[in-house]
């Protein structure tokens, strides 16, 4: 492996989630200890099972392993830290405060940039010198800060008298104004993380199109800001060998040699290794030791007959969304598990039922929506682009609200305007006008804003019903936004995940953060399953096999009503493909 | 010299564009806040997400809170008085408080400048 070659000491490895970067991590600090070099592996998944692989309880200290001389791990669970941040500030004024009061603070200090920064806060004291990590020659940790967030750290006008002094502007930095560190002991970390002498960064992969081009855009953020060394993992990629006799895994192998020959090109330069999918779950030491071996491993899958799932699919969802004749439907999920395509799904779904419906994406391709168009009855198609709209958005608040800005005022506000909440924002304002056609069709969107910021959209929108009601005296008030989101009968959300460990568990925070805002999910799908398909390639039935501890999670455990949709040879495009996806048993079969 | 509080709803940013339509009165108020400061004015500013102790702990402020929720926040403190509340002083009020004289006449922020105010 390259990216093992002359390791310096901090290794950070970065990825979306369900990539594989905390097996990836595991077994280069096991390689690493092995060539006796003294390692701390550093993981905040919070699906972590650094525990499980090694047979130790770790938790928030440094444990040594025992089974691995000169290896120590340390479990960061970046939620408690927010918790802990968030008890330290609010506790205090718990009882003394208004309770809506209290509630609303603790809304401000739920979001995605106050995780991050906490988290950012547990990294701080490993970066820089100390006591606690002066013996190991390496560290490695499991997940990389954000852009952002470093962009955040480097700004001048974020620090500006507020931290020192403990009052002023509030910045996405806000959480940082609780602890008690020093602006050098961030600076610090910052210099370690951009110093190539000290810092590798590895972006962990897999062999799709759209998970390359993420990656490509966290590489270009990255080495913006000086993290210049950097590598990249292909993981899971799929044997030639398992395409023999199987058309589905033939299909596959086909289309991830075919993303890895038209990878972005800012990405070809980057020293690049390849790791196999393998067959076996990366479990214990011996799977992890034999993880970057392409040698060792031989497919031994006893090969019975093909699975035979009986679970809901996704045109039985649809059959309970016609029903209502009307109303908003919204697909929820982490980027690539497939919510435009399932959107689309069910779009014709109702089409084909006699249902008007408006399907509106943010497909960045754009080719679904446009083969989409004119092809049936009763379906309009509509697509926004989210870049393009946030741009939009950025840009009008910048000559608007930042004319009269300094230029570290302005720096402040360019970098806020780049948080990931900026974007969901934009992108929702510019859906907010079909939204109102729900109520005489049916429209399909292929995302939805956050519980946080819908809590936070509505506290203004409370102001605003209170101005009209004032000034409007004739009391027929329609419904806020957030109640219309509320009511199950006019908005149904759909939660999007794949049948696997982290994405099912993102997936699961996700419905926690809506459920907050009084939304409750009303179903699941499971998309992309290599065990509603027929697989017959050993590999893929291991992987089918894996799948169905998953869905029964979300079955028993997350889901009040969910379906699942199969993992299809060919991309579902058009409306023929689509509804196969569906599975309605009515149509034909995929051949 | 009279000492400005200005206490704050709970914010995430400064400029208010996490997750909140942006407040144009926010944004220019930052200016003018840094202007008086310049010239003087001894300004504090609390926000309710981040400091809500000092609000807790100011009966004015927290009578105010239980009266009118924090909704109704902005609130201005000269000398620990009333001065201002539901929105932001513009800059002729920043210069009154603070006795600040040559005031450069320059078009203020007015209240209903902004989309939500009045």
């Amino acid at each position: 492996m390259k990216f093992l070659d002359q390791p310096p000491r901090f290794l950070f490895f970065t990825g979306k989630g369900g990539v594989g970067k905390t097996s990836i991590a595991c077994a280069a600090a096991i390689h690493l200890a092995d060539a006796g070099r003294k390692v701390l592996l550093v993981s905040t998944d919070p699906a972590s099972n650094v525990g499980q692989v090694f047979g130790v309880n770790i938790g928030n200290t440094i444990t040594a392993i025992e089974s691995v001389p000169d290896l120590s791990a340390l479990e960061i669970d970046p939620q408690a830290a927010v918790q802990a941040y968030r008890d330290r500030i609010v506790g205090p004024v718990r009882g003394l405060l208004p309770e809506t009061v209290v509630k609303g603070i603790e809304e401000q200090l739920s979001g995605a940039c106050t995780t991050e920064i906490a988290a950012f806060d547990e990294f701080t004291a490993l970066l820089t010198d100390s006591a606690l990590t002066a013996g190991y020659a390496h560290i490695l940790f499991d997940t990389a800060p954000t852009g952002h967030t470093i962009r955040l750290l480097q700004l001048p006008g974020a620090w500006s008298g507020f931290l020192a002094a403990g009052k002023g502007d509030a910045s996405c930095l806000g959480p940082l104004a609780g602890l008690e560190k020093q602006r050098e002991q961030y600076k610090a970390a910052v210099d370690a993380l951009a110093d190539a002498e000290r810092t590798r960064l590895i972006l962990v992969a897999r062999a799709q199109q759209a998970t390359l081009r993420e990656v490509a855009r966290t590489h270009e953020e990255l080495a913006a800001i000086g993290l210049s060394q950097q590598h990249m993992v292909i993981n899971g990629i799929l044997p030639q060998i398992e395409t023999e006799s199987d058309p589905l895994a033939a299909a596959i192998h086909e289309r991830e040699q075919a993303a890895l020959q038209n990878i972005p090109a800012v990405l070809q330069t980057l020293p690049r290794d390849r790791v196999m999918l393998k067959p076996y779950n990366m479990v214990g030491l011996a799977a992890l030791r034999q993880l970057f071996d392409d040698t060792a491993a031989t497919v031994e899958v006893a090969v019975d007959s093909p699975l035979e799932l009986d679970e809901p699919n996704l045109s039985e969802l649809v059959d309970e969304i016609a029903e209502d004749q009307h109303g908003l439907i919204m697909l929820m999920g982490k980027g690539g598990v497939g919510k435009t395509t399932l959107a689309a799904a069910i779009a014709v779904e109702l089409a084909r039922r006699g249902l008007p419906v408006h399907l509106t994406t943010s497909d960045p391709a754009a080719h679904l929506s446009e083969t989409l168009n004119g092809t049936l009855d009763n379906l309009t198609v509509s697509r926004i682009d989210p870049q393009l709209e946030t741009q939009r958005y950025r840009q009008h608040v910048l000559e608007t609200k930042g004319a009269k800005l300094d230029r570290q005022g302005r720096a402040l506000l360019e970098e806020d305007l780049r948080s990931p909440c900026t974007e969901e924002i934009a992108v929702f304002q510019a859906f907010s006008a079909v939204i109102r056609e729900s109520g005489s069709k049916f429209v399909v969107m292929d995302t939805a804003p956050t519980g946080h910021t819908l809590l936070l959209l509505d506290a203004t929108g409370a102001y605003h019903r209170e101005i009209s009601r004032q000034m409007d005296t004739t009391g027929l008030h329609d419904s806020t936004p957030l109640m219309r989101l509320q009511d199950p009968k006019r908005t149904k959300v759909l939660i999007v995940t794949l049948a696997e460990t982290t994405p099912v568990l993102e997936a699961a925070n996700l419905q926690a953060d809506l459920k907050r805002a009084g939304i409750a999910a009303w179903a699941w799908v499971i998309n992309a399953s290599v065990a509603a398909s027929r697989a017959r390639s050993p590999l893929l039935r291991r992987r089918a096999a894996n799948e169905l501890r998953e869905i029964h999670t979300v079955a028993s455990r997350h889901a009040q009503r969910y379906a699942v949709a199969p993992l299809l040879q060919q991309e579902p495009i058009g409306v023929e493909r689509l509804q196969a996806l569906a599975g309605d048993r009515r149509m034909p079969a995929e051949p | 010299m009279s000492t400005i509080q200005i206490f704050d709803p709970a914010m995430c940013c400064s400029t208010g564009v996490c997750g909140v339509d942006v407040d144009q009165q926010l944004v220019d108020f930052s200016a003018d806040l840094d202007w008086a400061r310049q010239n003087g004015a001894q300004i504090e500013r609390f926000n309710l997400a981040q400091q809500p102790m000092a609000f807790a702990e100011n009966t004015v402020v927290k009578a105010f809170l239980e009266r009118s929720g924090a909704e109704a926040l902005p609130l201005i403190l000269v000398d620990g008085e009333v001065a201002l509340a539901g929105r932001y002083p513009n800059r002729n009020e920043l210069a009154r408080w603070a006795a600040i004289n040559a005031v450069e006449e320059r078009a203020s922020s007015g209240c209903c400048s902004g989309s939500k105010c009045c």
